[in-house]
């Protein structure tokens, strides 16, 4: 055996042994972390592993449609595809010069988008570079082609499926059909506490804002559904085969789309009920059936298109909306209360003469004013001897102030709320204003010891404290011309699945059956037929003998103004006209529509806004709902033949009406 | 001669060795294998495949001369080493802001991988020439440490903070063999700190100190910070811990195939092996890399001189030293610091030296029983 000069070893030997301890010791620490890693807290890593590499997307629910009754599309979604990025994982080098390329930037363009994720990506601690961004909305086909094509080579990047809302009529129904814009903190939290959303809002979702879209938001909105992917750590989606046993068996939520809705508006009609209002700045009209209440037509002008709303506002868009003297955010058919004026004057007439008060051949003479407790109540001219009919045909205030006196406040206004004054009507958009009608009982409660008889007699020619939505007056013109039911006014026909089944059908709602006899009515709906077609009557100038229709003008006074400075004088003089009312029912025999139409300080309501009534009844009875017998009034022939014209006006696309009815 | 040279009856060939090394370097292709195969870059195992074998011939080469030719040329080698890390400095190629390497071609050199082994060559030289049976005093120690100094600044100046550590390590390890007096223990003892302090001042570049506080923070709340400079640990973390018992199947982890740690290929390809094969894999491999350790200090307690002992203390605490670091790194017990775990990452540069290292104990341990012909 060889024996080698180990003592020269000997400083060594001893370490040996040390050194496989600490060797031995050390490994064991790790061993006892892979313990405790893998064994002990294996599970919770394992969930965490999972939770890192499945993301769940979104699947977007189809908002559903807006017909109209016609069902053509007024509101729809419209496929759009955004590209979106996680900064993090954006190769700001090649990575980014080839989307540059793919997408065909221009130079302004590449510096915008880099310099936006520069700024997430700058500082590594901001967590803001692990989220979602928005780089550009509303890809062209041929960007969104390339980008899907080069996927795997831009990483973060990615594109969504973004629907937009689309209006074809833009700002012809924008008020009814209302706009949407992204939630706010309030809507997230309200929705969080609403146990009938299941679907809760999150940043970013768009949400109804005005009109249908906010009435029906539910209805429309529908659920989201998800999806499970499997991603790597830059957010590429990996092949399912690969990845099969980490993704859970429930991989998919289909989302259900919204329910489409049918309106009971005819954008037709809307749109020649605009036209006619064309020539006023200011003005709303309202078109309703008298036989169910359906709301035919709703304009409030000036408006703003539902697509310039739902796309957003730069801050001097906004200002410039908020400035206009027009006040384009209001629905003047609902929101605002005017003085009816005399509009308002039938619903004394029928308090009068229900209450025996006065019969239609009781004879008032007016001599241009009317006296009483030492204050001069005025009338436009001198009528002279009036009748029921004379006074309302004339619309001499001198014959109201009197019946008024006889009346009283208290009788008035419970006639006036038998025809829905003073309530909601409930039509259900928008925020509705409820009108008022004074009684004793008010002015006692908030001005005591002031009333006078004088107050009833403002308020029987609809001034004073009595104030009216343009809905309330079609309801009750409606009422009136048809023997005696109110019905609530509604705007919607149905709601419907996407395949077209039908959810619910609106079914009209009566209100109530007014109180006054159907001879009462028919005097005063004499009347009103001499209101346009008496040679004496207000709207006389306005009468078109191919045109039937019965109606009556109100002058609403406006509060005096004195001029302001920088106003000119054009605006001094508008501002200071009395607002021009029109109320009117269609054809005279067997009525069917109610149009009401109010002129925003357009002076007398016969030379202002009749004519606009006129045009409305004279082009829906042409274009809407051809008279196919001979025409009741008139018997021009050349007249009957132009009543088959079929509405070729409408160039916004039809598509759903094909195959919807 | 030649005869001697090459082959003596009284060799024995380390079997064992050798089976250890392949097993690790065989698992390691595997393992990268599922780490490139999902990203579209499969091609590297094939890389690291043809580094192995070339390493593998090197180291067979390496161990069939008698060791005791390189002890003639020991200091050449600790020179040849100073001197390439000189070169590379001055003509080096510069990737992410350290220069570390000859760049030849496609083929990247990284001459401070193999200055860790030349290091270890000539203090076993210095050690092999100056035996002592009393306590060794600071003054002793001063010529090794210049060495290792040397070595370490120039490594510093690239720069390179865990191979420049595990310089010192292995300086460390090797001094530890030796029996020390109680002054230059304290001494040793008292100067890391010191070291440590300057080091973090002056040396450390701001993503290293940025990387040590992430550590630091996760060590303390291991929810924070985990996106930011801890995602590597996290993830690392995440990934280890998923594998549980049984891990989740080759090529089906999600840690390499899904980007989730990307430097997995360098740094974490043991958080790849135990995410696809769980404890019984990670524990499987930590086991072999400790036998294997253990099988140095065998080969340096069998050595025929000191020499031998040195070489084979001074491989083993190589190979420790970068198993330590790198799997403390990966399990999140140890800060983030660029240190390969050997024969397992991916890099020619790391395969040639480990394989030169391999080569040389395989050296001590075929050549034990020859009679020794040095001093």
């Amino acid at each position: 055996m060889y024996i080698s000069p180990r003592n020269e070893l000997s400083e060594f030997r001893r370490r040996y042994r040390w050194m496989r301890l600490f060797v031995f010791l050390t490994f064991l620490v790790f061993v006892g972390r892979l313990v405790y890693l893998q064994l002990i807290n294996g599970d919770d890593y394992h969930q965490k592993s999972i939770n890192n590499v499945i993301r769940t997307v979104s699947l977007p629910a189809v908002r559903g449609r807006i017909f109209d009754s016609k069902g053509r599309v007024m509101a729809t979604s419209m496929p759009s595809h955004t590209l979106v990025a996680i900064p993090h994982y954006v190769d700001m080098g090649e990575g980014f010069a080839r989307l540059v390329e793919l997408l065909g930037l221009d130079e302004q363009q590449s510096r915008q988008m880099a310099d936006k994720l520069n700024d997430y990506q700058k500082d590594l601690r901001d967590m803001r570079r692990f989220q979602q961004i928005s780089l550009l909305e509303n890809l062209a086909p041929e960007q969104l082609a390339a980008v899907k094509a080069h996927q795997d080579e831009l990483a973060g990047i990615d594109v969504v499926d973004e629907p937009r809302r689309f209006y074809p009529y833009g700002e012809v129904a924008s008020h009814v059909i209302g706009y949407m814009n992204e939630v706010n903190g309030d809507d997230i939290a309200l929705a969080r506490e609403n146990e009938n959303i299941i679907d809760k809002y999150r940043p970013g979702d768009l949400i109804g804002r005005k009109g249908i879209e906010r009435s029906f938001e539910p209805e429309l909105r529908g659920i989201r559904g998800w999806k499970k992917k499997v991603v790597d750590a830059r957010g590429l989606s990996l092949s399912r085969e690969k990845t099969k046993n980490l993704l859970p068996d429930a991989s998919m939520q289909e989302p259900s789309p919204g329910y489409d809705i049918t309106l009971t508006i005819d954008v037709a009609l809307q749109k020649l009920t605009r036209q006619a209002l064309s020539g006023h700045p200011s003005a709303a009209a309202v078109v309703m059936n008298i036989n169910d209440g359906s709301v035919l037509a709703a304009v409030s002008r000036p408006s703003v298109d539902s697509n310039r709303m739902t796309r957003g506002l730069s801050y001097a868009e906004n200002d410039e909306i908020n400035e206009n003297p027009y006040r384009p955010r209001i629905d003047k058919t609902l929101y605002e209360n005017y003085f009816p004026g005399s509009v308002f004057k039938p619903f004394t007439a029928f308090a009068a003469l229900e209450e025996g008060i006065v019969t239609p051949e009781d004879v008032f003479n007016c001599s241009g004013f009317h006296e009483f407790g030492g204050r001069i109540f005025k009338c436009t001219h001198s009528h002279g001897d009036m009748t029921l009919y004379d006074a309302l045909v004339q619309s001499c205030n001198v014959y109201f102030y009197n019946l008024a006196e006889m009346t009283g406040m208290d009788r008035i206004a419970r006639y006036a709320g038998e025809f829905g004054f003073g309530q909601k009507t409930g039509v259900g958009y928008n925020t509705e204003a409820a009108g008022h009608i004074p009684t004793r009982e008010w002015y006692d409660k908030n001005f005591p010891g002031e009333f006078r008889i004088g107050h009833t007699l403002n308020a029987s020619i609809g001034q004073g404290n009595t104030k009216v939505t343009l809905m309330q007056v079609a309801a009750a013109y409606s009422a009136m011309a048809n023997g005696g039911t109110l019905y609530q006014p509604q705007v919607i026909q149905s709601i419907e699945t996407p395949d077209g089944e039908v959810v619910k059908a609106f079914q009209p709602i009566i209100k109530r059956r007014v109180s006054v006899g159907k001879h009462n009515m028919d005097l005063v709906m004499e009347a009103l037929v001499g209101v346009v077609e008496d040679e004496k009557g207000t709207a006389n100038s306005a009468y078109n003998e191919n045109v039937s229709i019965a109606g009556k003008t109100g002058t609403a006074q406006v509060v005096k103004q004195s001029r302001k400075k920088g106003d000119t004088m054009a605006e001094f003089y508008y501002q200071n006209r009395d607002h021009a009312w029109f109320a009117s029912v269609a054809p005279v025999e067997n009525p069917e529509i109610a149009i009401v139409v109010l002129v925003e300080h357009g002076g007398a309501g016969g030379e202002h806004a009749a004519p606009v009534g006129v045009e409305i009844a004279r082009r829906y009875f042409d274009e809407i709902a051809p008279r196919h017998e001979a025409p009741l009034l008139a018997d021009s022939p050349s007249d009957s033949k132009s009543n088959v014209r079929i509405p070729v006006e409408d160039s916004a696309p039809t598509t759903a009406s094909a195959h919807r009815h | 001669m030649a005869g001697s040279l090459v082959y003596n009856r009284r060799d024995e060939f380390d079997w064992v060795l050798v089976s250890v090394v392949f097993l690790i370097s065989t698992i390691g292709i595997l393992n990268l294998y599922s780490t490139g195969v999902a990203s579209g870059a499969p091609e590297l195992y094939l890389t690291q495949l043809y580094w192995v074998v070339l390493g593998g011939i090197g180291a067979f080469v390496v161990a069939i001369i008698d060791y005791k030719h390189y002890e003639r040329y020991g200091y050449f080698a600790y020179g040849g080493g100073i001197l390439m890390l000189v070169l590379v400095l001055l003509f080096g190629k510069e990737v992410g802001g350290s220069v570390r390497w000859f760049a030849i071609g496609e083929f990247r050199f990284q001459p401070s991988e193999l200055m860790k082994v030349l290091l270890v060559v000539g203090l076993a030289k210095y050690l092999h020439h100056d035996p002592k049976a009393e306590g060794r005093k600071l003054e002793d120690l001063f010529v090794p440490a210049l060495m290792t100094g040397l070595a370490m600044v120039l490594i510093l100046k690239e720069p390179d903070l865990g191979t420049a550590l595990l310089c010192l390590l292995v300086f460390l390890s090797i001094m530890m063999l030796t029996r020390l007096t109680f002054r230059s223990t304290m001494a040793l003892i008292v100067s890391t700190p010191i070291v440590a302090i300057i080091g973090w001042s002056y040396l450390l570049k701001d993503y290293q100190k940025a990387r040590v506080i992430s550590f630091w923070n996760l060590f303390v709340d291991p929810e924070a910070d985990k996106l930011g400079a801890g995602w590597h640990a996290n993830q690392s973390i995440i990934a280890i811990g998923s594998g549980q018992l049984t891990g989740k199947g080759y090529l089906d982890g999600t840690a390499g195939p899904h980007h989730f740690l990307p430097e997995c290929r360098t740094d974490f390809p043991f958080s790849v092996f135990a995410e696809e094969h769980g404890f019984l894999g990670a524990a499987g491999l930590v086991f072999l890399y400790l036998f294997l350790i253990m099988w140095c200090i065998r080969i340096a307690a069998q050595s025929r001189d000191r020499f031998g002992s040195v070489i084979a203390v001074g491989i083993g605490s190589i190979i420790f030293w970068h198993v330590v670091i790198n799997l403390g790194m990966v399990m999140g017990v140890m800060p983030v610091v660029g240190i390969t775990l050997p024969l397992f990452s991916y890099g020619g540069s790391s395969i040639l030296t480990f394989m030169f290292g391999f080569g040389l104990l395989l050296n001590v341990s075929i050549h034990r029983y020859r009679r020794n012909y040095g001093a």
